[in-house]
């Protein structure tokens, strides 16, 4: 069967002996016990007579009261301990969290699943109906895919909300915080449509493909707001395998679904669901003169390599911010979004080795990092909010440059 | 005596008459040789440079690392620097074999040792292509990491990888080659230790950087929440 590839033979066993369920959920976040329990308890106040199969990686929570799942009245509970697969999560976290999401959807897929849940993230303060609340839309309302609304930090999740956000909300017209999750909630029709694009293919990307798939198969799509989650602490390399990892599916799922995204013009807000919460803001300071350094750095020693990507009017204007000082430090957005669409399409165009492009990317992803820092740094969770909100309406009006250069690229060659 | 002189005079005319004679067919076929294989030529440079034209040859070699199209002058662009030499290949080989026309063993013995020496000069050629992009893929690495690391000297350490790489190649190719092969691998030696002399000089400058940073991310890690870099990226 295709599923045995991602499926640890061990748990295969138990998934045959379960034979078929409603709903899926894969636990992907080492939860306590305390917060297993607290999981397993929100999952028995859905409405139905649900069979809910839990993929787990915290063994020790399933072992240390085997007998509770099975004590209770409501939806029945099975419990497979699952294991983790990928390469290590702290070396290359989307690597492993995109081998975890194809697994659940293999699993999902073998027992014939409505639908399915994942989580990925730990809370800071478990609410038990906030995991329901990513299951209800699809399981009552007929949502396809349910995708998780943080409250925002303005200093967490730059990449996602400098770049992979504004650039999906500009080509699939969808208002969308967190286009990654990790967290979702899923249907069986998401599924079928991954199915038919060969999810096992070495290009599909499990986790870059789900929202424009979601929107590009006429499938609906919706926001639930979950309070504050704790960001994985894990050890990055460095900067720029975090961005070879992001942006590399990211831009590929561009690639595959060019003839959706060519017509979309504009964005709509979609169906939002749960009460935004408030996150507290951070006080530290940013050291902007780092990440300028890293910025000034990368305009002396990489214009060779960003001349085969960018056209000469952006390096000249990369050169004119390389002169400015920290305190005025500001990449303007249409720039950066002009920068984000060449780099799309330096990608598809293989103009030189992939890894290096996106590698490359880095400095000048720093640069705009500064500028946002700089600027960001006594702002409220509103100022934040205007902030990038205007960020994505620049990719918006830059849109019109990026369908002219994905359709004639030698006409627009730097 | 007048007799004697005329009749060697007449004895050496005929012999060179009879030896240009002799040589005459040869020189015609080397004639007709060279003018077919100019023909040949021409008309394969144009398929060559036609069919690497329309595989975008010129751009494919910038995604390799070499100059870009701009630097390059129209006439010695990288597509039509090939069909010439492709060209030149063929008209080199119609050359020889008209040579070999003329029926003389020195001849015969000169174009068998060209023809033997043929494979070592492709190999040898291969081995400068290779090296050269290998070289250029290396060098374009080490830059990216090294700015990326906030290294000063990143694009000397660079270089220094892109040379070093290209003359292990230059050293490989003058080898197969059999070109002062003693002489070639003591300057290589040589050169090699500089090279890598400079690098290690452009690692140790840019290290104490590096331990401090390493230091301070081992720091890090024992403290409840990193102050250090409260950016969070994903």
């Amino acid at each position: 069967m295709e599923g045995d590839v991602v499926v640890q033979q061990h748990a295969l066993g138990k998934i045959e002996d379960l034979d078929a369920a409603d709903l899926v959920v894969g636990i992907l976040a080492d939860l306590d016990q305390e917060t297993a329990a607290t999981v397993y308890e929100a999952l028995r106040t859905l409405q139905g007579e649900l069979r809910i199969a839990i993929l787990s990686t915290n063994v020790g929570s399933v072992q240390a009261d085997p007998d509770w799942v099975s004590s209770r009245k409501g939806p029945l509970l099975s419990v497979v301990p699952w294991p983790e697969t990928g390469p290590d999560a702290s070396n290359a976290p989307m690597q492993s969290i995109s081998a975890a999401y194809q697994a659940i959807l293999t699993a999902g897929e073998m027992l014939g699943a409505r639908a399915g849940c994942i989580i990925a993230s730990k809370f800071e303060v478990v609410r038990p109906h906030w995991i329901c609340q990513l299951v209800q839309p699809v399981l009552e309302t007929g949502f396809d895919l349910a995708i998780p609304q943080y409250p925002r930090r303005k200093f967490e999740g730059l990449l996602n909300s400098s770049i992979i956000s504004p650039l999906i909300r500009c080509l699939y017209g969808k208002r969308i915080q967190n286009p990654l999750g990790p967290d979702l909630g899923f249907s069986r029709a998401l599924f079928e449509v991954l199915g038919g694009s060969d999810r096992n293919a070495p290009r599909i990307h499990p986790l870059a493909s789900l929202t424009p798939v979601a929107i590009c198969g006429q499938l609906r799509v919706c926001q639930v707001h979950i309070g504050p989650r704790i960001l994985p602490s894990t050890d990055w390399t460095n900067i720029s395998s975090l961005l070879v990892q992001a942006l590399g599916p990211v831009f590929l799922a561009m690639e595959r679904n060019a003839a959706c995204w060519q017509k979309t013009r504009g964005s709509i807000p979609v169906s939002g669901f749960g009460e935004p919460s408030a996150a507290p803001q951070e006080s530290e300071t940013i050291d902007v003169n780092r990440l300028v350094n890293s910025f000034q750095l990368g305009i002396r020693d990489l214009q060779e390599i960003w001349g085969s990507v960018l056209p000469p009017t952006t390096l000249l204007e990369l050169r004119k911010l390389a002169r400015s000082s920290s305190e005025q430090f500001q990449m303007p957005d249409d720039l950066w979004a002009r920068i984000v669409y060449d780099f799309a399409l330096a990608h598809r165009l293989r103009t030189i080795n992939r890894e290096h492009l996106l590698r490359s990317l880095t400095p000048l992803y720093l640069g705009w990092a500064a500028g946002y820092a700089r600027e960001m740094e006594t702002a409220n969770e509103g100022e934040v909010e205007r902030r990038l909100e205007r960020l994505s309406n620049a990719y918006e009006a830059s849109k019109p440059y990026l369908v002219s250069r994905w359709r004639w690229p030698d006409r627009f060659s730097p | 005596m007048r007799e004697q002189v005329k009749q060697a005079l007449d004895q050496s005319t005929t012999r060179f008459i009879s030896a240009t004679t002799r040589l005459l067919p040869g020189l015609v076929a080397l004639i007709v040789a060279l003018l077919i294989s100019v023909l040949f030529a021409w008309i394969l440079a144009m398929v060559v440079r036609r069919l690497l034209v329309s595989i975008r040859f010129d751009e494919r070699l910038i995604g390799w690392g070499f100059p870009s199209s701009a630097e390059w002058s129209p006439i010695k662009r990288p597509s039509v620097l090939v069909s010439r030499c492709v060209a030149a290949l063929v008209i080199m080989t119609g050359f020889l074999i008209g040579v070999s026309a003329f029926d003389a063993e020195l001849t015969s013995l000169l174009v068998r040792s060209v023809f033997a020496y043929v494979p070592n000069i492709l190999g040898a050629m291969l081995v400068l292509l290779v090296g050269s992009i290998i070289a250029r893929f290396l060098g374009r690495s080490v830059l990216i990491g090294a700015v990326n690391m906030n290294f000063q000297y990143g694009r000397l350490l660079s270089v220094g990888v892109k040379w070093l790489v290209i003359v292990l190649a230059v050293a490989m190719a003058l080898e197969q080659l059999r070109i002062g092969s003693g002489i070639v691998e003591l300057a290589f030696g040589i050169l090699f230790g500089g090279i890598v002399l400079a690098l290690a000089l452009a690692v140790a400058l840019n290290s104490k950087e590096l331990v401090t940073k390493s230091l301070d991310r081992d720091a890090a890690k024992t403290s409840t929440e990193s102050i250090e870099d409260p950016l969070r990226h994903l």
